[in-house]
This record gives C-alpha cells, structure tokens and sequence, in this order.
C-alpha cells in the first residue's frame, strides 16, 4: 500500500515530466480537462488539470471532473511514476478511468508519450 | 476451385462474394463481416478453419510494422490464432510490397505523386511501406496517427518523428482494446461530426488523402477540393461518399471485382493460396513476383476533369 505522500510525489514527478515535454505541452494546446484521481484503500484525492497545454496539480478534489482515474494506491503511484504503464491494469479492472472514450484513449497516450518505452 | 474467406469485424453490410480467374485458376472471394462483434469472429473462424485454403482477417491488423520491427496487436492475434490448420493473414505482408509498389506506379506512370506534393496519411503504423515510400518520394507528408487515432491534433512531419512516437507507444497501445484505437462495426458507417469539424483542415490543406478508407471516411469534412483518395475497400457507396464530398480521383492498390476493391488481407490470402507455399516460407519476392504475372495495378478513377 501506498500513502498519500507518495501519491503526492508520483504525481509531481509526472507533472514534472509533461512540463519538460514541450512537445505535449504543444499537443494538449487544444484539451483543456480536470482529471481527479482517487485512491480505493486509503484517503487520497489529487487534481490534475490541464489548460492550455500546461498541466497543474492540487490535493483533493477541485473543480468538476471531465475524468476520474480511481485505483488502490499502490497501483496509482506505480502509474504515475510509470513504473508500471496503465495499460494493463486498466485491461484487468485494477484501475478505473471513467469519462468518454475519446478522453480515455487521450489520457492513455499522454501517459505513455511520458513513459513509454 | 479454390476457397478465400475474408472474416472482418467490419460491418456486414459490405459483404460480397466473386469467382475470379486468376492466372487461369478460379478462386472464390468471400468477404464476411460480424460488425464488430468479436465473439462472432471467433466463432465464424473455428468454422472456416480446415474447410477454406486461405484465410483473411479484416477490419484488424495484426501485425504493425515500423521499418524493422513488428508489434502484433493482442486482439488480432487472438483472432488469428483461432486457426490452427489454414494459412490466415492480416494483409500487412502485402501492404508492405504492394503498396510500396503502388507509390512508384502512381510516381511513374501519372501526375497523381511528386516530389512536394502534400500528402495526409490518416495512419502510417498500418502502412509503413507506403509512408516510407512517399518521404523517399520527397512528398510533402503529415503523418496523422495522432491525431486521428488519439484525437491529438498534432501533425507528425517526418519518418523519424513516427518511427521514434511509433517504438514509445505501441508496445502498449497494442495491448488496447482494439475498438478504442479504430472504428469497428457500425462506427464504420458513420462520421466522427466533432472531429470532422475539428480536424477538417488537416484535409483541406492536403492534395492527396492516403490510407485506411475507413479512418478517411470516418473524418472526411465537405467541400474537398479535388483531392486524390489513395487507399482500399472500397464500394461503390464510398465512391459516392467521395464523390459528394468533393474528391477528385480515387486509387486503390488493390483490384476491382465487381464494382469494389477487396482489402489487402483478402487479396493476401488469394495469393497464399495460389502460391500453395506454408506461410512462413513465403516471401516479398513471392509476392512481387505473383502480383507482376497478375499484372496488378492500381486502379485510378476520376470524379472531375
């Protein structure tokens, strides 16, 4: 299991990585979306929002979501530190996405222009 | 007489049958869609296995090639490995001759490719053949997996760029399922309206359109203004669809039977099952080869002179 604060850290290292990405800064131009991020076994809620290409992160919740990522938390900074790539737990219901299709997809692409091999 | 089976996930309302002569061989061409249900797919393959001499799996790739190295989608080999007893292809080892070929034929024998020529390929990791022949060409060319797969409106301008977005994704793209990156079924049939608008000048400012017919068609905005549609699988419903929208020629690399061109995987498993090699024996070359004595060209038709 997870805490909060590694949670935390996961997703500042992942916002971390998108800012330095200015190639995903210019692709997001046009995607502005809030996206919450909920653990299932402990307390921990982020927000990760993303405006005008520039992505920015907040504890709890903040702002409707156009997407909710809900996990275990161990599963959840293992993503976000991309130890491990969503794809997988996503496939096997280990981690939840919800919001539209179109969204998902993009999400998952942005993920691994981060991560990916 | 010899028998070729297309499974597609596509929509079933675009299947077809035709005897063809080929090389004074009859071969019969089935095409059978199961609009997106995949369960079906499978089911309909268990039954064709062992009973046809060649198998094609449409409305999937399978295998994505990018220069050297192959991702194998995980649904299509689900598919593909249902059969255990007939050669089944996806098209991918003729896309990756033919169309080549295609792009040198056109370059050669008409005006439709040139060097600067601005060219949208909806999606290259299918077609890697063809978006390495039109760089080597010296076209002019947006590579749109981005933006027409992920909804990222960000044009890809070189091989290298694709090749290196390309090796950073797929690995795991692969493993999606397959409907969250292509139109599947009924999605075939209809046009993506927010996207149209969105992406309209993606098309608007390109003089040839390439690749998948149904990506093209799933985005395609009105008002073309006499573009070239290089592509396959098409009906004569698509050229309508093109023809109102203002297209001003159409290519396709494979043959047209009865007033439609089969896709590649189809025309791949008429030629394994000519060629009556095992699969893994045959070769580019083969088919080359086979597609010469075939006398194979593309074929080309005009909307407006």
């Amino acid at each position: 299991m997870a805490t909060h604060l590694e949670i935390t850290e996961s997703l500042k290292t992942f916002t971390d990585n998108y800012s330095k990405n200015e190639r995903l800064k210019i692709m997001n131009r046009d995607w502005d979306r809030v996206v919450l991020i909920k653990a299932t076994d402990i307390e921990s809620i982020h927000t990760l929002t993303l405006k005008d290409g520039v992505l920015s992160l907040n504890e709890g919740a903040s702002g409707a979501p156009d997407l909710t990522v809900v996990s275990d938390s161990e599963t959840l900074a293992d993503v976000f530190y991309g130890d491990i790539n969503p794809t997988e737990p996503y496939n096997n219901g280990t981690l939840r996405v919800m919001g539209s299709e179109d969204d998902i997809t993009r999400l998952d692409f942005i993920i691994l222009m981060i991560w990916g091999e | 007489m010899k028998r070729v089976v297309s499974v597609s996930l596509g929509s079933s309302s675009r299947d077809h049958k035709v005897v063809v002569d080929l090389l004074g061989e009859e071969i019969e061409i089935a095409r059978r869609g199961t609009d997106g249900d995949f369960d079906r797919a499978l089911e309909m393959l268990g039954e064709l296995d062992g009973k046809v001499d060649a198998i094609g799996l449409g409305g999937i790739d399978v295998y994505l090639f990018v220069r050297q190295k192959r991702y194998a989608i995980r649904d299509g080999l689900k598919l593909m490995e249902a059969v255990k007893n007939t050669p089944v292809v996806d098209g991918s080892g003729l896309k990756n001759t033919l169309e080549r070929e295609v792009v040198r034929v056109l370059a050669e024998e008409t005006g439709l490719l040139k060097k600067g020529v601005r060219v949208l390929m909806v999606s290259s990791v299918d077609r890697f053949g063809m978006a390495e022949a039109l760089s080597e060409m010296g076209c002019d060319v947006t590579y749109g997996d981005l933006i027409f797969t992920a909804g990222i409106p960000y044009a890809i301008k070189t091989v290298e760029e694709l090749e290196e977005i390309a090796n950073r994704i797929l690995p795991e793209i692969i493993k999606m399922p397959f409907h969250m990156i292509y139109p599947t079924g009924k999605k075939q049939e209809s046009q993506d309206e927010d996207k149209v608008r969105k992406f309209a000048r993606f098309y608007h400012d390109a003089e040839v359109i390439a690749g998948d017919f149904h990506l093209i068609r799933r985005f395609m905005p009105a008002e073309m203004d006499s573009q070239t549609i290089l592509t396959n699988t098409t009906t004569w419903n698509d050229i309508d669809f093109l023809r109102q929208k203002g297209a001003g020629a159409l290519v396709t690399t494979t043959p047209e039977y009865e007033g439609r061109s089969f896709g590649t995987n189809v025309m791949e498993a008429a030629l394994v099952a000519m060629l009556g090699k095992q699969l893994s024996e045959i070769t580019a070359e083969d088919y080359l080869d086979l597609l010469g004595r075939l006398k194979f060209k593309p074929r080309i038709l005009y909307f407006k002179t």
